[in-house]
């Protein structure tokens, strides 16, 4: 036996309240984990996007539409903006599943020729590519929307139009990858052209943005400086960034959601600590002669010290180990799989980070040593007389 | 030590040599309690002869434990001058009294005090994790101190599963194992039954005679005072 195995012998006092607390704090980890992945994967579009890819929106807001004749100072005049490699367009449509309209999905208009030279973080089958272009109806679809409605190429489907009304046909003609993180693996991509011709002539012709790539990430600024500067004496002004500073935009919206979800990831390991502190001190009080006896024997203060924060800390491991024991299979088969196949354009992935897996295991250890402080100054404060004097 | 304060309880053992290793000069012990002082010692002389085996008894209040407490270096007198194995611990700081406890005294209480989740061997080895020994060795040391008591046997049982007299024992070897000098018992028989206890006593017997250990016993049990080379009584803080 040894001083640190004496330690963790301890936890088995009572093992009906230990057991209790191992699994408070693993329920308390299993929380924290499940927010902070969360959060991760909220962020994570905006953390991986792309430095080199810009996207021009109109300098109102995004709601509002660019004229498409502006893409041609991107392409029909290539070389005009320097710096730019490629550039392409799109247009949101708001479709919706014919039946299944609460499952919210990403669904462009764009420009076929172009579109996937610059999004080549999408990749697709050659052949089915080619398929897609050849067909004016051909959709081209992300794999987890394929696996959320089980839709396979081939299948003719219909979306319901919000910003577009009207009941719109299409054709699966090929299904993408996604090749980074930060890509949604659930969108629906069809031709711009079959939007733009079913349209009423005052609608036509307007595109959502234009999307380009940059020979340089360093360049980005200077490059969406020049853009919008060729737009400045137009009727519609532009604003151009980086794909990252974009996503990052966006999710400032939602920055007071996430913001509370990191404080109530606080506040479950702030309970937490007060379930270990209240477990310890507990316990404490009632090993008051055990402790005696130790002191007599020649334990010092410190031992007695280090064998209250060591069981605190042992118990917040084992805590926090039955936690993750739990989360890893809960979140990465079951509610990350379900998330990412049904709501991939929030969540493209949905999986533990190894740091919020470390944090979670150095948390419960750090406060557990916290939680054990006041108990473990208290027990180095015992006077041994009165320490033995006091029964069990 | 007076032979008024004291009295032989057989007087075929004699103490084994006259050399006190325990000396107590005018002891005082003053407690506080709210604004009320009670003196619980009070001018005590006592010693106590190497080698010896010798008890304390008296009524309940009587300074009993509290001179034990002192002998052993669990407190500190108010007054006077307290010499324990050739250390004068009355004059000792905190650290350097529990080395020396770790040391110098086994302890054996009443109430057995053994550590529940703890296996005999691992509580008889308690005191032997302050050293420097290496776990072999201090295995090896709890292995043969409860053999010297008799539960060979039992070194893998837990408190609960022995019996108070078997509770007593184990309690003893953990008083053995570090070799101390004294050994220190505050009513060691007080919750056996009459077998266990004289089981107890003549095991403390046997540690004193083929042990040469000197012990020191609090007691109310007349039977157990009976085992002692010399009985002390207090009364008020003073030897009668």
């Amino acid at each position: 036996m040894t001083l640190a195995g004496l330690t963790v012998k301890n936890i088995g006092h009572n093992w009906l309240r230990t057991v209790l607390t191992v699994l408070g704090v693993a329920i308390a980890i299993l929380s924290f984990v499940l927010i902070r992945t969360t959060i991760d994967a909220w962020e994570t579009a905006a953390k991986h996007g792309a430095q080199d890819r810009l996207s021009t929106i109109n300098r109102v807001t995004f709601v509002m539409p660019l004229p498409k004749r502006y893409f041609q100072e991107f392409n029909g005049e290539r070389g005009k903006i320097e710096g730019v490699t490629h550039a392409t367009w799109a247009n949101w449509f708001g479709g919706k599943h014919a039946t299944r309209e609460g499952e919210f999905f990403a669904n462009f208009a764009v420009d076929t020729d172009s579109y996937f030279d610059v999004y080549q973080d999408m990749a697709v089958p050659p052949d089915q590519l080619a398929a897609w272009k050849e067909d004016r109806q051909g959709a081209i679809i992300g794999e987890a929307l394929a696996k959320q409605f089980d839709w396979n190429v081939g299948d003719d489907v219909t979306l319901v139009g919000t910003i577009y009304p009207g009941e719109w046909k299409f054709h699966i003609r090929g299904i993408y990858v996604a090749t980074k993180k930060s890509v949604d693996r659930a969108q629906f991509i069809f031709h711009w052209d079959y939007l733009n011709e079913n349209l009423p002539p005052d609608r036509r012709d307007m595109i959502g943005w234009i999307a380009s790539t940059v020979d340089s990430a360093g360049r980005a600024a200077a490059v969406s400086e020049a853009i919008d500067k060729e737009f400045d004496d137009e009727d519609v002004q532009t604003r151009t960034m980086s794909e990252q500073a974009m996503n990052k935009e966006f999710l400032g919206g939602a920055s007071a959601i996430l913001g509370a979800l990191d404080i109530v990831s606080l506040i479950i390991m702030l309970i937490m600590m007060l379930v270990l502190g209240n477990t310890i001190a507990m316990g404490v009080r009632e090993r008051t002669q055990e402790y005696g006896v130790l002191l007599a024997l020649g334990f010092r203060p410190r031992h007695i010290a280090a064998f209250v924060v060591g069981e605190g800390v042992t118990i917040g491991l084992l805590g926090g180990g039955l936690g993750l024991l739990i989360a890893y299979p809960l979140i990465e088969q079951g509610v990350g799989r379900f998330l990412e196949e049904n709501m991939g354009a929030w969540f493209p992935y949905f999986s533990i980070p190894p740091e919020v897996a470390a944090m979670a295991l150095g948390f419960a250890a750090l406060l557990a040593a916290i939680a054990a402080g006041i108990p473990a100054y208290r027990a180095t404060k015992l006077d041994v007389i009165d320490a033995l004097r006091r029964l069990a | 030590m007076s032979e008024a304060t004291a009295e032989r309880s057989d007087a075929k053992k004699p103490a084994k040599t006259a050399r006190p290793i325990i000396e107590c000069r005018g002891i005082t012990r003053t407690f506080w309690r709210a604004k009320e002082r009670l003196d619980v010692l009070d001018g005590l002389d006592l010693d106590i002869a190497e080698g010896s085996f010798e008890a304390l008894m008296g009524p309940s209040g009587s300074g009993k434990t509290t001179l034990l407490n002192l002998i052993a270096g669990l407190d500190r007198p108010t007054a006077g001058k307290l010499v324990v194995a050739g250390t004068e611990v009355s004059a000792m700081g905190d650290a350097a009294l529990a080395r020396w406890r770790s040391q110098t005294i086994g302890f054996v209480f009443q109430h057995f005090n053994l550590i529940p989740v703890l296996t005999a061997l691992e509580n008889v080895e308690l005191p032997l994790l302050l050293t420097k020994l290496p776990a072999s060795e201090r295995k090896k040391r709890a292995q043969i101190a409860l053999r010297v008591v008799g539960l060979e046997d039992r070194m893998h049982h837990r408190p609960q599963q022995l019996s108070g007299g078997q509770e007593q024992r184990v309690g003893i070897a953990r008083a053995i194992v570090h070799d101390p000098k004294i050994i220190v018992a505050d009513e060691p028989t007080g919750e056996l039954d009459r077998h266990s206890a004289d089981d107890v006593l003549a095991l403390l017997e046997k540690l004193n005679t083929e042990f040469d250990k000197t012990i020191l016993m609090v007691t109310h049990d007349p039977a157990a005072a009976a085992r002692a080379t010399i009985v002390h009584k207090l009364d008020k803080g003073r030897l009668t």
